[in-house]
């Protein structure tokens, strides 16, 4: 049986180096080029010819939109819209790179901690550059739940600072676990069903077909999540909601 | 874990912020804003068809209010109209009727005084006759003749007093000789 982490094994394919750092070309690498093409071209395609009466593909890009629209409405409001393209994009990358990890023998991007990391540190950075350039040093008040007692806040600061620095750790962890654990089992179950005899062989792959739909349903999921939180941490840092009263 | 492997991080970190970047600024450039304006349009469209529909709708309440009290006027005006021609043939019915029954009464009374007229006539022509009988009577009683003015203005005379002596008509039957 093979080991079933093989599948996130990455080999360098095109020996790459930029100012000394290595970038290598690897299969995650191509897996990116991939998605953004993929992406690029559905959404251009989409919103080349825009009609009053839309075209299917114009209409499944007019849903995404409007869904992840709603999304920054309901979580940041309208000044959360200047986000969109970002927000948007974050989510369509994180999605295809999910969904087209599913194809057997392609890789998923996000399954590289490296990768999610990245990203989590990015998305939390934003929301704290955003968060200082809109509030200045009340800011801070974001580490003071509304209507903290005072004598709490010696306790209170400590516990919302690791709050805080937990929000780009789970963000990283959780879209990296999500995907590695998902194809760690497909992996474990499809050595099983090759390795043992078809008589009762046949009960792992069929228990991989239904992990491969649950897995689809992750994807879509998981994207969901990483994009909604990043609203949640955005929108903390635009409204300081709830604490800008008692920030002092 | 092979993901722990941080000999491939530099270049997954390095492709994923160039592609990230690239796509990012592809849909920012050429998808999202005929995505987004199309959206807009669409919805801005159905909101003026809605306000439109709106304003039909309370155009439409209008007219048919002011149809509904156009026909209750046209009817109260029908009604007017009728009572007032059920008026008017009363009243014609009435004058008729008046007319009719005066033009009666006139021909009733013409035939009366015809009627009374032909008496009279009658009643003179009687009386001529009877005065001339009485004359001839009386020559043949008296004997001798008188000539005929004379003897005429007695008869009158005679008649006359038995008018008088017997009431009104006698007068009437003056005036006419």
């Amino acid at each position: 049986m093979d080991n079933p982490l093989h599948p996130f094994e990455l080999h360098p394919l095109v020996q790459l180096s930029l100012f000394g750092v290595d970038i290598s070309l690897n299969k995650a690498v191509l897996m990116m080029w991939l998605v953004i093409t993929l992406v690029a071209v559905v959404f251009i395609l989409a919103g080349s010819s825009p009609r009053m009466v839309p075209t299917k593909l114009q209409n499944l890009a007019e849903m995404f939109v409007e869904f992840i629209r709603g999304m920054i409405l309901d979580t940041i409001g309208q000044q959360g819209m200047r986000f969109f393209p970002f927000l948007a994009t974050l989510f369509l990358f994180i999605l295809f790179c999910n969904l087209l990890g599913l194809i057997p023998g392609s890789y998923t991007v996000t399954s590289q901690i490296a990768v999610t990391a990245a990203f989590a540190l990015f998305v939390y950075g934003m929301s704290l550059v955003v968060g200082f350039a809109l509030h200045g040093v009340k800011f801070l008040g974001i580490l003071v739940p509304g209507g903290t007692p005072m004598w709490m806040l010696p306790l209170m600061i400590p516990i919302e600072v690791v709050s805080q620095l937990a929000r780009p750790l789970s963000l990283a962890v959780r879209l990296f676990a999500n995907m590695t654990a998902g194809h760690t089992v497909l992996a474990v179950l499809f050595g099983m069903a090759l390795s043992l005899p078809l008589l009762i062989g046949w009960l792992p792959f069929v228990v991989t077909v239904a992990i491969n739909g649950l897995e689809v349903f992750i994807a879509f999921i998981q994207a969901y999540i990483f994009t909604i939180l990043t609203c949640v941490y955005l929108g903390d840092a635009i409204t300081l909601h709830g604490h800008a009263e008692h920030a002092h | 874990m092979p993901q722990f492997d941080t000999h491939f991080f530099s270049s997954l970190i390095f492709w994923e912020i160039v592609s990230f970047g690239i796509l990012l600024w592809v849909l920012y450039k050429y998808a999202f804003p005929p995505i987004l304006e199309t959206l807009e349009t669409r919805e801005r469209r159905i909101k003026e068809s809605l306000e439109q529909a709106e304003r039909h709708r309370a155009e439409a309440e209008r007219k048919l209010r002011e149809y509904e009290a156009k026909l209750s006027a046209a009817g109260r005006e029908a009604e007017a109209v009728l009572a007032r021609a059920q008026d008017r043939a009363q009243r014609l019915m009435e004058e008729n009727e008046q007319r009719l029954l005066a033009e009666a009464e006139r021909i009733k009374g013409d035939a009366a005084s015809e009627i009374e007229h032909e008496r009279r006539k009658a009643i003179q022509e009687i009386r001529a006759q009877t005065t001339e009988l009485a004359l001839l009577v009386a020559e043949k009683v008296v004997g001798r003749s008188l000539n005929d003015a004379d003897h005429r203005r007695l008869a009158d005379e005679a008649l006359q007093a038995v008018a008088e002596h017997h009431g009104e008509r006698g007068s009437g039957v003056e005036g006419e000789m």
